[in-house]
């Protein structure tokens, strides 16, 4: 066969050098292009775990941002939602190769090594640039400093919500003279709305959705009504359990009695049966664009208080500077730059349901128009209820993925509502005892360290 | 040089008690003069993708590392005294165990049917191979979605086709089932074509004549079909096995990054995965990582050691 060996050496070699040519030729090629996209400008690396309709409003918003501010280059990048987004970023920070900028959920600040992985917010800097506390709810402020110092610029607040299809209430004639649900006030005013609704549906279809069997929708549920019952987690200095199993039996009961008498159907896709016609749906805020977007004739509250003092669940996006070594400069101010214009801005972020942290976009009257934003926004911003703020709490965190499966194993009759809350009280005490692994310390050595 | 003279020298290269140190010496720098640059590429990420984060790992297991990577201290054998304390380690390697085996006999038993329905069908026979793999090649994400809707409880076709109203993925005793059958219909194209291969590899004669001989088709299927399968039945099991054990993303997307009802179907690989990337304990998360490669490695260990046995016997 001749001479194959050496045409396909020859071929390879000849293939090799052209690959290596042409890498290099594009690595010349990004760098150049990166030198001119920036030129002299300040360059700011802003990480974000927004998707879908979220992702877009925030991507109009960073590029309003561009045309106002041609002096900054903003370098921003989408990471995917959730626990993995959160490893990256302590990663970076850890690796010193931290983006100038995060979003974070405000519940996770606390067991995210502030001071450590999380650098804080120069208020006075901030003021600089139009963000001061006066101009934001003093507990959502206050939510965002760890030992004395700012660590999270809460973006906004986004809270659970129920929502209900005025067309299948109106028939039920549940709706006030406005148009309205008047809020239930009590258990049994609650089921009676749902008995009313019921009648007004076909065979199969659930009155409510309740996500009886999502482990993060589950706690959320459980905060907000907890919180409704003035329930406690642990005292002041962290050291004891506070819990009480009595009320914890009594929210879970609630929820139980949702399945057992035929208005919720487990495992149900609730926001699609919603839209198919089930009259009401407990939900995130976020689903407002989507519902929005499917033209159907609904209203949103916050969740019902059926223990007498309202209380909805809320989490806030919040802006954080994670850790770098020598952190200052003109990326760093781009930074407070970026985010102070995000947090004033807020009224198209508020597109996707989100509530705007900052008061005087809250109360500006192109956010006061926004339907159904109007209905829940402020009892919602008035009467929060948050998780405990400690070191395994926060949005997707530990404390969703250990009570939740607890409270869905309640909702879904395998566990007698009185176990679960005696279930849930012994592993908030394992918790408790339990170091957080980012500082080797207890919740309340933590605590005792901060005060020296 | 020629595929005989490769033959040969892959003959003699086979080990033998009674060769010197230093003609093995030779043939290995012969071997490595010749084939050392082609495996270089492989070995070199192989080293860097998979024999250093395990030899990491196994460091890692010993200390009380956390995702950051400061802060962290050797503490010994402490990870795994707490694994072995730990209920939530045996829970999770049980519904592991128990996924592997209600899935095992159920893949071994559906490929080899659908196999021998490929293999004697005379029409469309490519349409048959093609149906019975092509779900093999989606995304365990893809697969996972799918089949969450197709087990809704109200919307969902398989409720509707059966005429049923279980809710599969919120009760114990449907949750598993779930995600095995999602998991049979997804991975028995691969263990279906071993057996179709295997099948066309036996030969005719063997079918002639023993119908010379008055077999039956289930003679025939008993005495020549089944015996001649054996040795891929081993390969499949063993493949199937260590999968299974291994069981995660389908599982995970089905309940939603959740552990199941009455946390029935949390998984090893979950658990490992709820440890290091929830509660960012990488150095425990690693120790009970090994406990699972411990497992693994046994079993793989066992067939080895199963095949030799049964090969010395045969010889």
């Amino acid at each position: 066969m001749g001479q194959p060996g050496l045409n396909r050496r020859h071929f390879l070699g000849a293939a090799g050098g052209l690959v290596t040519a042409a890498s290099l030729g594009f690595a010349a090629l990004g760098s150049g292009a990166d030198a001119l996209a920036s030129g002299t400008r300040t360059r700011v690396r802003y990480w974000n775990l927004f998707q879908g309709g979220d992702g877009a409003n925030q991507v109009a918003m960073v590029d309003a941002f561009r045309r106002t501010h041609p002096g900054t280059a903003v370098k921003d990048s989408t990471l995917t939602w959730g626990g993995p987004y959160y490893t990256k970023l302590a990663m970076a920070a850890a690796g010193n190769r931290a983006p100038d900028l995060a979003v974070m959920h405000q519940g996770r600040v606390p067991g995210f090594a502030p001071g450590r992985l999380l650098d804080p917010w120069d208020t006075g800097l901030l003021a600089e640039y139009g963000v001061r506390e006066a101009d934001f709810n003093p507990v959502l402020w206050k939510r965002g400093v760890v030992d004395g110092e700012l660590y999270a610029l809460p973006l906004d607040i986004h809270v659970q919500l129920c929502f209900y299809r005025k067309d299948v209430c109106r028939r039920a004639g549940l709706l006030d003279s406005a148009g309205r649900l008047p809020a239930a006030t009590s258990t049994d005013d609650w089921f009676a709305v749902l008995k009313q609704a019921r009648k007004q549906l076909r065979k199969g279809q659930q009155t409510l959705g309740l996500h009886a069997n999502d482990q993060n929708f589950c706690w959320w549920f459980f905060v907000a009504f907890y919180q409704q019952l003035h329930g406690t987690y642990f005292d002041a200095d962290r050291s004891d359990l506070t819990f009480d199993t009595g009320k914890a039996t009594e929210v879970l009961e609630f929820f139980r009695k949702h399945v057992t008498d035929g208005y919720v159907t487990p495992g149900e896709t609730d926001a699609e049966a919603f839209l198919a016609g089930s009259p009401f749906t407990w939900e995130g805020n976020w689903s407002v664009p989507y519902f929005n977007d499917e033209k159907v004739d609904y209203g949103a509250q916050p969740l019902p208080p059926v223990f007498g003092t309202p209380a909805t669940h809320a989490e806030s996006h919040s802006f954080v500077l994670p850790h770098q070594a020598g952190r200052g400069g003109a990326a760093d101010e781009g930074a407070y730059r970026l985010a102070a214009y995000m947090v004033t801005h807020a009224t198209t972020w508020a597109l996707g349901g989100h509530i705007p942290a900052h008061l005087p976009t809250f109360e500006d009257p192109g956010y006061r128009a926004l339907t159904p934003q109007n209905e829940y926004s402020r009892p919602a911003m008035d009467h929060q209820a948050n998780e405990p703020h400690i070191w395994f709490a926060g949005s997707t965190g530990i404390l969703a993925q250990r009570l939740g499966p607890v409270i869905a194993s309640s909702n879904l009759g395998s566990t007698a509502p009185d176990k679960a809350a005696r279930r849930m009280k012994s592993l908030l005490e394992q918790l408790l005892a339990a170091k957080n692994p980012m500082t080797g310390r207890t919740a309340a050595q933590e605590l005792k360290g901060a005060a020296a | 040089m020629s595929s005989t003279t490769l033959a040969t020298a892959g003959r003699t290269a086979r080990p033998r008690a009674a060769a010197g140190a230093d003609s093995a010496r030779l043939r290995w720098s012969r071997r490595l003069q010749h084939g050392g640059w082609f495996v270089a590429p492989f070995l070199v990420l192989y080293g860097l993708f998979v024999i250093l984060p395990v030899v990491r790992g196994l460091y890692l297991s010993f200390t009380d590392a956390n995702i950051s990577g400061d802060h962290t201290g050797f503490v010994g054998l402490a990870n795994y005294r707490e694994a072995l304390r730990d209920p939530l380690v045996w829970d999770s390697l049980w519904h592991s165990t128990q996924f592997t085996l209600y899935v095992v006999p159920l893949i071994v038993l559906v490929a080899l049917l659908m196999a021998l329905i490929a293999h004697h069908t005379t029409h469309f026979k490519w349409l048959w191979r093609l149906c019975f793999f092509v779900p093999f090649l989606l995304p365990s994400a893809v697969v996972g979605n799918l089949w969450w809707w197709l087990f809704q409880p109200t919307n969902g076709m398989v409720n509707h086709v059966l005429g049923l109203d279980t809710p599969w993925l919120t009760q114990k005793s449907t949750a598993m089932l779930a995600v095995v059958v999602a998991t049979l219909w997804w991975t028995v194209g691969f263990s279906f074509l071993l057996y179709l291969a295997a099948l066309q590899n036996i030969p005719q004669h063997l079918y002639e004549a023993a119908g010379l001989d008055g077999a039956n088709a289930l003679q025939r299927m008993l005495y020549i079909t089944v015996p001649n399968l054996r040795s891929i039945t081993g390969l499949v099991l063993a493949l199937q096995v260590l999968a299974s054990l291994q069981v995660f993303d389908q599982a995970v997307v089905m309940y939603q990054f959740g552990p199941g009802p009455e946390e029935s179907t949390r998984t090893f690989v979950q658990y490992t995965l709820e440890q290091g990337f929830t509660s960012y304990r990488v150095g425990y998360a690693s120790a009970i990582s090994f406990v699972l490669f411990v497992i693994i490695a046994a079993v793989a260990l066992a067939r080895m050691w199963l095949v030799k046995s049964r090969e010395e016997a045969t010889r």
